[in-house]
C-alpha cells in the first residue's frame, strides 16, 4: 500500500495515500473537530471547524478537503487556528437553541463536546435567536412515519441531504431559502420515507433530526452498555451495535433501547435498514413466551384442553414420549426456520439423525420469507429480499434449502402430508419474528382437524401457530443468544447475546440438546461454544473452521464502545462519559454466565 | 492620443447590435476565421503573450487559466460564460451582451476552440430577461450563417453556444456555483481543489470565464497580442470597461485604457461629481473592495495600481460617494445585500452577514453600544479567510473598509445615539423590507 508521512502537531503521521489530513488526524488520535465531513457521504468543505494550518499554504485549510502529501507539516494547535476554530463554533451557536436538556443527543453531541473543547467560554451574541418552528421540544415537527425534525438546532451540515442522495438514492431531503433563512426540508413538507430513514439520526451531528422510536426513551447516561452484534431480520447481516438501558434498581437488569449500525466495511459500510433499526420491540411483546406449555393429551368432555405452564422437568419426559411414540406410528418432521442459528441447526441435524437415522435432515424442511423492499433504483444500500439470516446456514449444514437464499423456500411437499394425515408429529423451530415462516395457517388447522396428531412448537412468540401446539418450548430471541449465521454473501457473523432470554425461556440449542439427550443422544455440549467448537471441527478449511474463535461480545461500557466501533466517530468520545461514576452493576448483570441446564430460575420481578 | 473604444465603439448605433453591422463595421468573425486556421494552442499562447486578464473580478490571466484545463481526458470540455453580473455597482456586461452580442459569441467559440470545447454556456443572470432575448435572436442568426453549429466555416470545428438563465441569485457568479447551477442544483459553490479547469461543469475540464473576458479574444487573434497589450500599462493591457454609478453626473459605462486615472474617469468620463459637492469617497472594483480616498484619485485605474492603493479593480464598479453617505448606512446598506445574498452553505457567512447586518442595523439606529464597534471588528475577522469561497471576504470588507478608514462615523452614532450628518442631505436608505 502507498503511504504518504506528514507531521502533525510535530507528530509524524504515516497514511495510506489519498486520506485527507483530517483523517490522518483521526487515525493519530489527534483531536481536530468536525460536523460537515462523514468518512460515509462525500466531502462538503462547508462547517469549517475543521481548519488547520499547513505550511506554506496562504490561508487556513479545511483539513476534511485537503489531502496529504508527503512532508506536509500540520498544525492544529497554532493561535491562528485556535482562533479561527473558535470564531467557527461562536457562530454555529449564535442561533442554536441549546436545549440540551430536552434534547436527546445531549449527552452524546459532537456539538456539545466540540464546543466545550474548542468553542469560546461565552458567546458575544445578544440579538434574539433564529426559531424555526417554535420554541424547545414544541419545535420538534413531523419528518414522517419514523422522523421528527428539530430546525432550531440544525447547524446546516448537510450531512442528511448527502446521505438521502449518495446512500439512500433519493434526495428527499435539501435546504429551502438562502443563506440565513436557509432550513432543511422536504417537498411540500412530507417527510422522509426511506427504508434508511433511521441512519439519517446518527449522521445529524445534533438534535435536529430524532427517531420517533428513540426519541424521549433515554439518555446516554442511561444507557450504559452496549453490545456489538449483527442484526438477523434479513439475509445481509448487517452489523450492528444494540444499546441497553439500565432497569430501575429494583427490577434488574437491562432492556434493549436502541440499535445502531456498526462499521463493517464490507458488509453494512456505517449504515442499518430501518427494518433492523426499528424492528426489535417484539422480543419485549407481551406474547412472549416465558414459561413451557403443555396441553392435556384431552380432557374428559372431549374438548380441547387448555395449554397450561409447566416445569421444564415435567416437560421433557413427556417431549420424549410423545415424540418417541409418534416415530413409532410414523413420520415425525421439522420444520425450521431459517432464523434458527447454525448452532441450533447443528445440534438439530444430531437430534434428527438419532430419531430418525443417517438421512434424518430429510425430514427437515427449512423455511424463510421473502418481501421486495421498495427502495430507489440508485441506492447503494440494497436490503436484500430474503428475509432469513441463515439460509446459507441451513445450506452448508447440508439442509435442504431448494435454490438457496435467492430462492423460495418449498412447502408444498410437507402441506400435502401433513394434510394427508401421513405425519405422526410435526416439531416447529421458529426463533421469529411472527410471520417468518410464511403462512402456516394449514398447520394449525391440521392440528385441530386431527390430520396432524402431534403439533410441538419451539419458539419465542405466542403465535397463532404456538396457539395450536400441544407442546410449547419458550426459545430465545436472536438479541437473546450468542449465536452464529451466514450472511448472504457466506460471511459466518457472530451475533452477541445482548439480554436476557425472558422467564423461563431457554436458549435454542440448549432446548435441542436437552431433547437430543432425553431420546438417548450423547450430545457433548455444555456451552453454545461447545457447540461451535464441533462445527468447527465438522467442517474443517471452510469459513465455519473458525467459527469457535469468532469474538462475542459482553455488555461494555458505552464509552469503550464508541472508541473501538466507528473509527470516524472514535476519538471524539474520549470526552463522553468520563467524569461519569463507574457503570452500575446492574446494567452490566448479564455478563455473568447464562443459566446451565435445565432448571427454573426464578421468576423476575417485572419492571 | 485619444483612446479609440473597440468594445463599445457601436453600442449607441439602434443597429449596432445586428450580424450584418457585425460583419460590415466591426470585422465581425473574422477574428473566428484567423483562429480556426491556427493551432488551438497557439491561441492559448497569443492569449497569454496578451496579458488578458480577467473582468470578472479576481484578474486571473485567462491565457493562464486556458492552459490549466486538462488536455489529456476522454471527456467533454466546456466554456461556461459567466454573465451573471450581480455585483452591486457592475453593468457592463450586459450592455456588450445586448448591444454587441456577436462579439462574445465569436469570443465563445475562439475559447471553445482553443481550450477544445464544444460547447459553451452563457450563464446569464436571471433578471436580464430582455438582455437573453436578443442574445439567442443573434445566436440563431450566427447558426444560421455558419459561425455555430457543425463544420463552422468549413474548418471542421463543431461549436454550440447555449444560453441559460440563472434564478437570481449573486452567488451563482461565483465560478463553482455557476456550475452547480448550470448542473440543475442550488447555486452554491464547490470546495476547490479540485479547480473547475480539471473538474467543472458536469466534472469536465471547465473555462469559467468573464462576459468582458471574452469579448476581447476575438481582438487579440485579429489585432494580434502586442495590439492588445499596448492598450495599457504593462500586464494591464487591453480596453477596459468601467461602470461608474453614484454622486457622478452622467454614471454610466466607459470604456478607456488602464493609463486612465480614477479622478479623469470621475471628472472627465462621468462629468464630475452632482452638485459639485465634495467626493467622500470611491469603491473602485463593485462592492466588494475596499474604499479609496479623495487624495487616491490620481491613480490609475488598473488591476496593478489599485491594489497598490489598498484596493482591487474587481469588476471595475465605481461607486462614487460624496460627503452626503453616512459610511455606517453604506455598510449596513451593503450588509442587507450580502446578508440576502449568502448562499448559506458555510458556517461563517451564513451566520456572519446576519449577525454584521443585525448589529450595523443597531448602530445605524442610534442604538448601539461602545463594546459593538469591537463587535463588528471581531465578526468580521472572523469571516475574513474562513469561508468557502471568496463571498464571505467580499462580505465583511465594507464594514473593515468603512470601520478603518470611518471609524469615527461609527462612534459618533454610538456616542450621539444618531447619525451626526446632518439631516437635511443626508443620503436615505432605500426602501427594503428589514429581512427578506
Ligand atoms: C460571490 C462571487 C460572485 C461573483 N460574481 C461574478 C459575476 O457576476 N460575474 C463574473 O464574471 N464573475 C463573478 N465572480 C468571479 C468568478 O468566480 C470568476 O472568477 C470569474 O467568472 C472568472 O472569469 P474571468 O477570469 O474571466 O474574470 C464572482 C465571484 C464571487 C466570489
Ligand atoms: S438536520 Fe442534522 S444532518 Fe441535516 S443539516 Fe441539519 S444538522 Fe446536519
Ligand atoms: S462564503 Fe457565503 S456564499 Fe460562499 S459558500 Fe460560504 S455561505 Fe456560501
Ligand atoms: S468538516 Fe471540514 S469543513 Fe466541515
Amino acid at each position: 500500500m502507498d503511504t504518504v508521512t506528514l507531521t502533525i502537531d510535530g507528530r509524524p503521521v504515516t497514511v495510506a495515500k489519498g486520506k485527507t489530513v483530517l483523517q490522518a488526524a483521526i487515525e493519530a488520535g489527534i483531536s481536530v473537530p468536525y460536523y460537515c465531513y462523514h468518512p460515509g457521504i462525500s466531502i462538503d468543505g462547508s462547517c469549517r471547524v475543521c481548519v488547520v494550518k499547513i505550511e506554506k499554504m496562504p490561508k487556513l485549510q479545511t483539513s476534511c478537503s485537503t489531502v496529504c502529501t508527503d512532508g506536509m507539516v500540520v498544525l492544529t494547535r497554532d493561535p491562528d487556528v485556535v482562533d479561527a476554530r473558535a470564531g467557527v463554533f461562536e457562530f454555529l451557536l449564535i442561533n442554536h437553541p441549546l436545549d440540551c436538556p430536552v434534547c436527546d443527543k445531549g449527552g452524546e453531541c459532537p456539538l456539545q463536546d466540540f464546543s466545550y473543547t474548542f468553542g469560546p467560554a461565552e458567546s458575544r451574541m445578544d440579538f434574539p435567536r433564529r426559531v424555526f418552528d417554535g420554541e424547545g421540544v414544541r419545535a420538534d415537527v413531523d419528518f414522517g412515519p419514523t422522523l421528527m425534525l428539530n430546525r432550531n438546532r440544525c447547524i446546516l451540515c448537510t450531512r442528511c441531504v448527502r446521505f438521502m442522495k449518495e446512500i439512500d438514492g433519493d434526495a428527499q431531503i435539501g435546504i429551502v431559502d438562502r443563506g440565513y433563512g436557509s432550513e432543511i426540508a422536504t417537498f411540500q413538507e412530507q417527510g422522509v420515507h426511506s427504508l434508511m430513514s433511521g441512519n439519517l439520526m446518527d449522521v445529524c451531528p445534533v438534535g435536529a433530526i430524532l427517531t420517533k422510536d428513540y426519541r424521549f426513551k433515554s439518555r446516554p447516561w442511561d444507557n450504559p452498555g452496549v453490545v456489538d452484534t449483527v442484526c438477523t431480520l434479513c439475509s445481509k447481516g448487517c452489523n450492528t451495535s444494540a444499546w441497553l438501558k439500565g432497569k430501575p434498581e429494583w427490577a434488574r437488569g437491562s432492556r434493549l433501547i436502541r440499535m445502531t449500525p456498526r462499521f463493517n466495511p464490507e458488509v453494512n459500510g456505517y449504515w442499518m435498514c430501518d427494518i433492523g433499526r426499528f424492528n426489535y420491540h417484539w422480543t419485549e411483546s407481551d406474547r412472549r413466551l416465558r414459561r413451557p406449555l403443555l396441553r392435556s393429551p384431552s380432557t374428559r368432555s372431549g374438548q380441547a384442553a387448555a395449554l397450561e405452564p409447566v416445569a421444564w422437568q415435567d416437560l421433557q419426559p413427556r417431549l420424549r414420549n410423545r415424540l418417541q411414540d409418534a416415530a413409532a406410528a410414523g413420520p415425525v418432521r421439522f420444520l425450521v426456520s431459517a432464523h434458527a442459528a447454525t448452532e441450533e441447526l447443528f445440534v438439530l441435524k444430531q437430534v434428527t439423525e438419532a430419531l430418525i437415522g443417517s438421512d434424518g435432515l430429510k425430514s427437515v424442511t427449512v423455511a424463510w420469507t421473502r418481501s421486495e423492499k421498495p427502495q430507489p433504483e440508485q441506492t447503494t444500500f440494497t436490503v436484500p429480499v430474503t428475509d432469513a439470516p441463515n439460509v446459507n446456514g441451513a445450506r452448508d449444514l447440508g439442509y435442504d434449502v431448494g435454490t438457496g437464499n435467492d430462492g423460495t423456500p418449498d412447502l408444498r411437499e410437507l402441506r400435502q402430508a401433513v394434510d394427508a394425515g401421513r405425519v405422526k408429529a410435526l416439531y416447529v423451530i421458529d426463533p421469529g419474528p411472527d410471520g417468518s415462516l410464511g403462512d402456516v395457517a394449514w398447520i394449525a388447522s391440521a392440528r385441530r382437524s386431527g390430520a396432524l396428531p402431534l403439533l410441538v412448537v419451539q419458539g419465542v412468540l405466542m403465535t397463532d401457530l404456538a396457539g395450536a401446539a400441544d407442546l410449547v418450548l419458550p426459545g430465545a430471541a436472536y438479541v437473546e443468544k450468542d449465536a452464529i449465521y451466514t450472511n448472504d454473501q457466506g460471511r459466518v457473523q457472530a451475533a452477541s447475546r445482548a439480554i436476557a432470554p425472558p422467564g423461563e425461556a431457554l436458549e435454542d440449542w440448549r432446548i435441542l440438546v436437552n431433547l437430543g439427550r432425553s431420546l438417548g443422544v450423547a450430545l457433548p455440549y455444555e456451552t453454545a461454544s461447545d457447540v461451535r467448537q464441533a462445527i468447527a471441527g465438522a467442517m474443517p478449511g471452510t469459513g465455519y473452521a473458525e467459527a469457535d474463535r469468532l469474538v462475542f461480545t459482553r455488555p461494555i461500557p458505552a464509552r469503550n464502545w464508541l472508541q473501538a466501533s466507528n473509527p470516524s466517530e472514535r476519538w471524539k468520545w474520549d470526552f463522553l462519559f468520563q467524569d461519569l461514576p463507574p457503570v452500575k452493576g446492574h446494567s452490566v448483570q448479564m455478563e455473568g454466565l447464562p443459566p446451565q441446564g435445565a432448571y427454573i430460575p426464578l421468576k423476575p420481578v417485572e419492571p | 492620443m485619444a483612446y479609440e473604444p473597440v468594445l463599445t465603439a457601436f453600442v449607441n448605433e439602434p443597429q449596432g447590435y445586428t450580424l450584418d453591422f457585425y460583419l460590415q463595421r466591426q470585422r465581425g468573425y473574422e477574428g473566428l476565421r484567423k483562429a480556426l486556421t491556427l493551432k488551438p494552442g497557439d491561441i492559448i499562447e497569443q492569449v497569454k503573450a496578451s496579458g488578458l486578464r480577467g473582468r470578472g473580478g479576481a484578474g486571473f490571466p485567462t491565457g493562464l487559466k486556458w492552459q490549466f484545463v486538462l488536455k489529456d481526458t476522454p471527456k467533454p470540455k466546456y466554456i461556461c460564460c459567466n454573465a451573471d453580473e450581480s455585483e452591486p455597482g457592475t453593468f457592463k456586461d450586459h450592455v456588450l451582451m445586448e448591444r454587441n452580442p456577436h462579439l462574445l459569441i465569436e469570443g465563445c467559440a475562439i475559447a471553445s476552440y482553443a481550450i477544445g470545447a464544444r460547447v459553451a454556456y452563457i450563464y446569464i443572470r436571471g433578471e436580464f430577461y430582455h438582455v437573453q432575448e436578443v442574445l439567442e435572436a443573434e445566436i440563431e442568426k450566427a447558426y444560421t450563417a455558419g459561425y455555430l453549429g457543425k463544420n463552422i466555416l468549413g474548418s471542421g470545428f463543431d461549436c454550440d453556444v447555449f444560453v441559460h438563465r440563472g434564478a437570481g441569485a449573486y452567488e451563482a457568479g461565483e465560478e463553482t456555483a455557476l456550475i452547480e447551477s448550470l448542473e440543475g442544483k442550488r447555486a452554491q459553490p464547490r470546495i476547490k481543489p479540485p479547480f473547475p479547469a480539471v473538474a467543472g461543469l458536469y466534472q469536465c475540464p471547465t473555462a469559467v470565464n468573464n462576459v468582458e473576458t471574452l469579448c476581447n479574444v476575438p481582438l487579440i487573434v485579429l489585432n494580434g497580442p502586442e495590439w492588445f497589450a499596448g492598450q495599457g500599462p504593462e500586464k494591464n493591457g487591453g480596453p477596459k470597461l468601467f461602470c461608474v454609478s453614484g454622486h457622478v453626473k452622467k454614471p454610466g459605462v466607459y470604456e478607456a485604457s488602464m493609463h486612465t486615472t480614477l479622478r479623469e474617469l470621475i471628472d472627465d468620463h462621468a462629468g464630475g461629481m452632482i452638485d459639485e459637492r465634495p467626493l467622500k469617497a470611491v469603491i473602485p472594483g463593485g462592492s466588494s473592495v475596499p474604499l479609496l480616498l479623495p487624495d487616491q484619485l490620481d491613480i490609475a485605474v488598473s488591476f496593478d495600481s489599485v491594489q497598490k492603493a489598498g484596493s482591487l479593480l474587481g469588476s471595475a464598479g465605481v461607486i462614487v460617494m460624496n460627503d452626503t453617505v453616512c459610511m455606517v448606512w453604506l455598510a449596513m446598506n451593503l450588509l442587507h445585500f450580502y446578508r440576502h445574498e449568502s448562499c448559506g452553505k458555510c458556517t461563517p457567512c451564513r451566520e456572519g452577514t446576519d449577525w454584521l447586518f443585525k448589529l450595523l442595523g443597531r448602530i445605524e439606529a442610534g442604538e448601539g453600544q461602545p463594546k459593538d464597534l469591537d463587535l463588528l471588528f471581531g465578526v468580521s475577522s472572523n469571516i475574513v479567510g474562513k469561508t468557502l469561497c471568496a463571498f464571505g471576504d467580499a462580505a465583511a470588507t465594507p464594514v473593515l473598509s468603512t470601520m478603518k478608514l470611518f471609524r469615527h462615523e461609527y462612534e459618533s452614532h454610538v456616542r450621539e445615539g444618531r447619525c451626526t450628518l446632518p439631516a437635511p442631505w443626508r443620503a436615505t436608505m432605500p426602501v427594503f423590507a428589514g429581512s427578506h
